[in-house]
């Protein structure tokens, strides 16, 4: 019903007021669930009812069903997956890595749980750069004091964060670290612990004998805050969003209602939240909607360009909101444009223009140089979707009418064929009319 | 006293009529060779069809076009972005417009007649066109050097000697099109101011020479040659006013007008190779001016004056030469000149031009191939000259000299040997005819004419020796010396002539075969369509055009084609998708970069083609067919190239077996079988053989199965005999692995377990 009240509303008034409405994402209300059997919704509630009251359309389905296919004829069948089944060996046809993967190409957005048990999803994992410890090796933290097992830890949540609320409360996880490779695509969001590591056994006694297991085994040490246990991605070229997380339970009712070691209530349910909201495209969301370029006092781009000429080029960038929606968005103080060549020739702040939401500009001299240029805006900062805009725009020499026409410096030679022109002209005429004889005298000269 | 004729006159006709008819003669003579002359052109659109032929013509086809539906000023300031991306081409400046300013005055001439002829078809039928036009200079020419006759001969030769027709066929759109009607012209135009001393027709040379420098970068064979024939004038004492005035009103303003032309600019005055006609020019001044002073100054004081004089002179312009290019005033000569003196200097030093097929030093065969007969009687007509040795006999004599030199060098160079080969041969042979054909007989034996008398249909003579018959009766009928001379020596007998004159005509009918044949078959295939005989007939190989349009149609209008620079001019004007790298060699590092690409294994491949925004490979592949002049036969340039930029990345040994073979099959060294033109040439090669053995037709070796597979490109399209294969380069992986991981993944393939990244050393 809600659509197609939507629809009319839409098509009667042509607002925007339809979208927050409907769906906080910026890409899509549908959610598939995939819930290992072992689970279900019902330890999930807070999580799963956050998100149906943020709007989102949530299916579930178990990991063997195929009746509801995450990719159809090429297309994804979903805005969003969320896969929480990291213990299950065995998927139906149409979910594999490599079909998780197309269909994150065609953008769709994961949050992927991964568990201690080898499966399917660890496959996936590593293809994100994550590095995965051996199976059944679960985090384990001795610290602070408290009455759970050393496996469910209360992690202090970063307080600056873009993507999180700031000054969350410590989350309860229980799960596996992971390291994080030389990837730039990645987030990190969680980080282990300094004191917490990976281990196959939580007795204090084995502690040495795993140290120098690790650095023997050559398996490397699992232990630290470098290691993550929640981690955003985003692919590179449509900025779809994954977030990877080490354990299902941070997701549960019970650990959101579990109370911290200090007693006051666990960040989880505010955690979860923001994650979710992340990964769905609900903020840090940003899109250019055009750029253009023209020589400065025009307004219209030309098709190309003369060497040292001074050109301004625009951009237009606006930013989602899960409220409001899509709204021109002048924040970025850090942009920056290049004016490419096979090298950048020119790299340039490009800064909002304060007397319009949204725009931006850089005004700028072309080099002496001519070519087929490109302007270039690449713009990459973690948790943000990644701007990239590229135009090309040939650089030419001046016109033949192009160059000035009398130049000082070149008088000499002015005067030198003015004077030989001069000259002829004289000697043509004394020629012409000198007599007969003279003309003998002439004719001996003419050699000269 | 009459005088006794081998055969029986007319004597009846008057001198008039005489010189009417042989007029006539040789006005319809001309029309016959000019259409022969064009129509043994025709063969190539006859066989394939109206279409500009090989590889530079795409590119002048393309700038005519755009000369033609833009006007002359955008032409002018035409800035192609399309080529050599990103760094693009100032067209403008870089090019000869010459030919494309000839078509584009006919297209407008013809439009502006309502005659709504295609600019293609100009640009195909300019070349038999002019091809008729250089008869004529030609003619016009060796009239100077002989008589009409001579010249008539010389027209008929030039008409279809092959190795003129080889550059002028029609759809051949080059620069030689009209550069050697234009040569011949400005040569005929130097002799007639020479001869006369004529400023006019100095002036006409002059503006000749700038339509020819205008036209075609062998100009300067015309600015040596002049200078050169006025040198050896001058130092064989033959200075004269007349010379003066013909090489100063050329130089003046045939300097002037050259340096009109943008690509040329200053060169005139700024390069080593124009500074003989300066030079000439200087000393002719001296030497001229030296002939005043003699008139005035007694002749021993003359003399001493003359020795400091010219001491001195040679002195200071020596030190002027050499002062100005060692500041860097004038450029030194460049390496294209010094590989013509050192044939392996471009091999060693600049492998692009080496690179080239048509500068390598031509091959024996050749001469006969492209000139037949006349390569016999060509030294014959020089010595004819030499011995009669006037002013203009000497220019042909330096020609002779200085063309057989270059064509020996260069196959290319051939062309410019072609019509003093013409010249030469026509005044031989047309002596030979004269002497044979002329119907005196020599005093002492006039018994013998009678006996031998025939009737004259045994000298169905050519119809250039009926005119020069009847022309030789008008002259000996009307000088008595002349006749004297001519009787006292001659041939006698009709059987003499017979032999020698059938000979003749034998020869020539055996050159009219051969040319008929050479054109018919070697040159006249358009290399962008090729035929195969089949058994069952004609086959048209038609990939390159198939896969051009391919990408006309497939690909996006800026989709960045990266192919070896012979395939560039082509993939512009066919397919209208920019280039790396093209016909016009001006960058060798660009040409480098793309060698490097295509020798280099993928991973190091990828960077540079995403660097230069390469969307698409293009490379040709002859296997399946056996074509041989495919990629990888031209693969070793691209070696050679990129390792002259990047010797510590690059060598050529590595793309050799051990035993120092170019292999391509299970032998070839791994630097070889890494590289990704092996690559993109064999992918998928050995599948279509089934299990059988994967034969290369063109190298005769076995292609081991499986064959190379790829990572970061993929096989886009493959025409139909495999000759052109386009393969399209993937993105960066979306998830940032390299490309390589990525298909092991989409394989299916289990990654190798990795551990953290060492961020620290251990406590102990």
């Amino acid at each position: 019903m809600l659509p197609s009240l939507g629809a009319i509303f839409f098509s009667l008034f042509g607002l925007f007021a339809a979208v927050p409405v409907q769906a906080r994402s910026s890409t899509g209300n549908s959610v598939l669930v995939v819930l290992q059997p072992d689970l279900k919704r019902d330890n999930f509630t807070i999580f799963f009812d956050n998100l149906e009251k943020r709007g989102y359309d949530l299916t579930l389905r178990t990991p063997e069903d195929d009746a509801l296919p995450i990719i159809r004829d090429d297309n994804p069948t979903y805005s969003h997956i969320i896969l929480f089944a990291p213990d299950i060996k065995s998927f139906s046809q149409d979910v594999t890595p490599q079909s998780l993967v197309t269909v994150l190409n065609a953008g769709t957005n994961l949050i992927v749980a991964l568990s201690p048990t080898q499966s399917p999803v660890f496959t996936l994992a590593s293809e994100f750069s994550l590095i995965l410890p051996p199976p059944s090796t679960p985090l384990i933290s001795h610290f602070p004091a408290r009455d759970s097992p050393p496996s469910v830890i209360p992690v202090a949540v970063p307080p600056k964060h873009p993507l999180l609320t700031p000054n969350t409360p410590p989350v309860w996880y229980s799960g596996i670290p992971f390291a994080h490779g030389n990837n730039p695509l990645l987030v990190p969001i969680l980080h282990a612990p300094a004191e917490s590591f990976a281990s196959d056994t939580d007795s204090d006694a084995g502690a040495e004998a795993l140290f120098d297991a690790a650095e023997r085994g050559g398996e490397g040490l699992w232990a630290g805050s470098a290691m993550g246990i929640v981690t955003g991605f985003q692919t590179r070229d449509n900025s779809a969003r994954v977030t990877w997380v080490g354990g299902i339970e941070l997701f549960t009712d019970a650990y959101a209602h579990k109370s911290l070691p200090s007693g006051e209530k666990s960040g989880n349910e505010q955690f979860a939240r923001d994650v979710a909201a992340w990964t769905f495209q609900e903020n840090l969301v940003l899109r250019i909607d055009s750029i253009t370029h023209h020589l400065l006092n025009e307004t219209v781009p030309r098709e190309h360009y003369t060497i040292n000429e001074n050109i301004v080029f625009e951009a237009h960038i606006s930013r989602y909101d899960s409220e409001r929606g899509w709204s021109p968005y002048s924040g970025l103080h850090d942009l920056q444009l290049e004016f490419t060549m096979l090298d950048p020739h020119i790299r340039t702040a490009l800064l909002p223009v304060t007397s319009k939401l949204g725009l931006y500009q850089a005004a700028f001299r072309i080099p002496d140089r001519h070519g087929v240029f490109k302007f270039v805006l690449d713009y990459r900062r973690r948790g943000w979707t990644i701007l990239k805009a590229t135009t090309t725009v040939p650089v030419v020499p001046p016109r033949h009418d192009g160059y000035p026409r009398f130049l000082s410096a070149a008088w000499p030679y002015y005067a030198g064929a003015i004077s030989t022109s001069l000259g002829f002209f004289v000697f043509a005429a004394l020629w012409l009319a000198g007599d007969d004889k003279e003309r003998k005298k002439g004719k001996a000269t003419k050699t000269e | 006293m009459s005088m006794s004729k081998a055969y029986p006159l007319p004597i009846d006709i008057s001198p008039t009529t005489v010189a009417n008819t042989a007029s006539l003669v040789r006005i319809v003579a001309f029309l016959f060779i000019s259409g022969a002359a064009i129509a043994s052109r025709l063969f190539a659109v006859i066989n394939f069809e109206s279409i500009i032929h090989e590889f530079d013509p795409w590119f002048n086809y393309r700038a005519t076009r755009v000369l033609a539906s833009e006007g002359f000023y955008e032409f002018w300031n035409w800035f192609d972005p399309t080529a050599w991306y990103p760094l693009g081409r100032v067209v403008g400046g870089t090019i000869y417009p010459g030919l494309m300013a000839t078509s584009g005055v006919i297209y407008n001439v013809l439009h502006s007649l309502h005659l709504p002829v295609d600019i293609r078809n100009i640009c195909v039928l300019l070349a038999p066109c002019f091809s008729a036009l250089t008869a004529w200079a030609t003619y016009m020419f060796t009239k100077e050097m002989k008589d009409e006759s001579a010249g008539l001969l010389a027209a008929a030769f030039i008409g279809i000697v092959p190795g003129y027709i080889s550059r002028s066929v029609a759809g051949s759109y080059d620069n030689e099109a009209i550069a050697i009607f234009l040569l011949m012209f400005t040569f005929f135009l130097w002799i007639k101011a020479m001869k006369q001393g004529s400023a006019l027709y100095g002036t006409l040379t002059g503006l000749f020479y700038f339509y020819m420098v205008a036209a075609w970068g062998g100009y300067a064979f015309i600015t040596n040659m002049i200078p050169l024939h006025a040198l050896a004038l001058t130092l064989m004492g033959r200075f004269t006013n007349r010379l003066y005035v013909g090489y100063s009103s050329w130089y003046a303003i045939g300097t002037l007008a050259s340096m009109q032309v943008p690509f040329v600019g200053f060169q005139p005055v700024r390069t080593s190779e124009h500074m003989g006609a300066l030079g000439v020019f200087g000393l002719l001044q001296i030497v001229a001016f030296v002939e005043l002073v003699r008139v005035h100054v007694s002749s021993k004081q003359f003399q001493q004056l003359l020795f400091v004089s010219v001491i001195v002179v040679g002195i200071l312009g020596t030190l002027v030469i050499v002062g100005l290019t060692y500041k860097g005033w004038i450029a030194p000569w460049t390496g294209r000149f010094y590989s013509l003196w050192d044939t392996g200097y471009a091999k060693k030093y600049i492998p692009i031009i080496a690179s080239v097929s048509e500068h390598q030093p031509t091959a024996w065969p050749s001469f006969f191939m492209d000139l037949h007969f006349l390569i016999f009687l060509f030294p014959a007509g020089v010595v004819l000259c030499f011995k009669e040795l006037r002013d203009e006999h000497v220019f042909v004599v330096i020609y002779a000299l200085v063309a057989s030199y270059f064509a020996g060098v260069m196959v290319r160079l051939m062309l410019t040997l072609t019509p003093i080969v013409c010249v030469s041969a026509a005044v031989a042979l047309s002596s030979v005819l004269d002497t044979y054909i002329d119907p005196v007989v020599p005093d002492a034996t006039d018994g013998d004419a009678d006996a031998a008398k025939k009737d004259r249909s045994t000298t169905p003579a050519s119809s250039a020796s009926v005119v020069e018959l009847l022309t030789d009766i008008v002259t000996s009928g009307s000088s008595p010396s002349k006749r004297t001379k001519h009787a006292r020596q001659g041939i006698i007998g009709l059987d003499t002539r017979g032999v020698v004159i059938l000979n003749a005509l034998g020869m020539l009918l055996f050159f009219v075969v051969h040319c008929t044949w050479v054109t018919s078959t070697a040159y006249s295939s358009p290399s962008v369509v090729l035929a195969s005989h089949m058994p069952d007939g004609l086959h048209i190989i038609d990939d390159f055009r198939e896969a051009y349009y391919w990408l006309r149609q497939n690909t996006p209008k800026d989709a960045v084609v990266m192919s070896w620079w012979d395939y560039g001019y082509q993939i512009a004007g066919m397919a209208d998708r920019p280039t790396l790298v093209d016909n016009n060699t001006w960058n060798n590092t660009h040409i480098a970069t793309v060698g490097k690409a295509m020798s280099s294994p993928e991973e190091v491949a990828y960077p540079i083609l995403r660097k230069h925004d390469v969307d698409y490979v293009l490379v040709i592949f002859g296997g399946l067919l056996g074509y041989s002049g495919d990629d990888i036969n031209k693969f070793l340039w691209m070696v050679r190239i990129a390792q002259g930029v990047w010797p510590d990345e690059i060598q050529e040994p590595r793309y050799f077996t051990p035993q120092g073979d170019y292999r391509v099959d299970d032998q070839a060294s791994s630097t070889m079988k890494n590289s990704l033109m092996y690559k993109m040439s064999y992918y998928r090669f050995p599948e279509l053989f089934g299990g059988g053995q994967a034969q290369d037709r063109v190298r005769g070796q076995v292609i081991p199965n499986p064959g190379p597979t790829l990572d970061y490109l993929d096989e886009a399209f493959t025409s139909e005999n495999w000759i052109v294969r386009i393969y399209q380069v993937k993105k960066e992986d979306p998830l940032g692995r390299d490309l390589k991981g990525a298909n092991a993944f989409d394989k299916g393939k289990k990654r190798k377990r990795t551990r953290p990244p060492v961020r620290r050393r251990s406590l102990a």
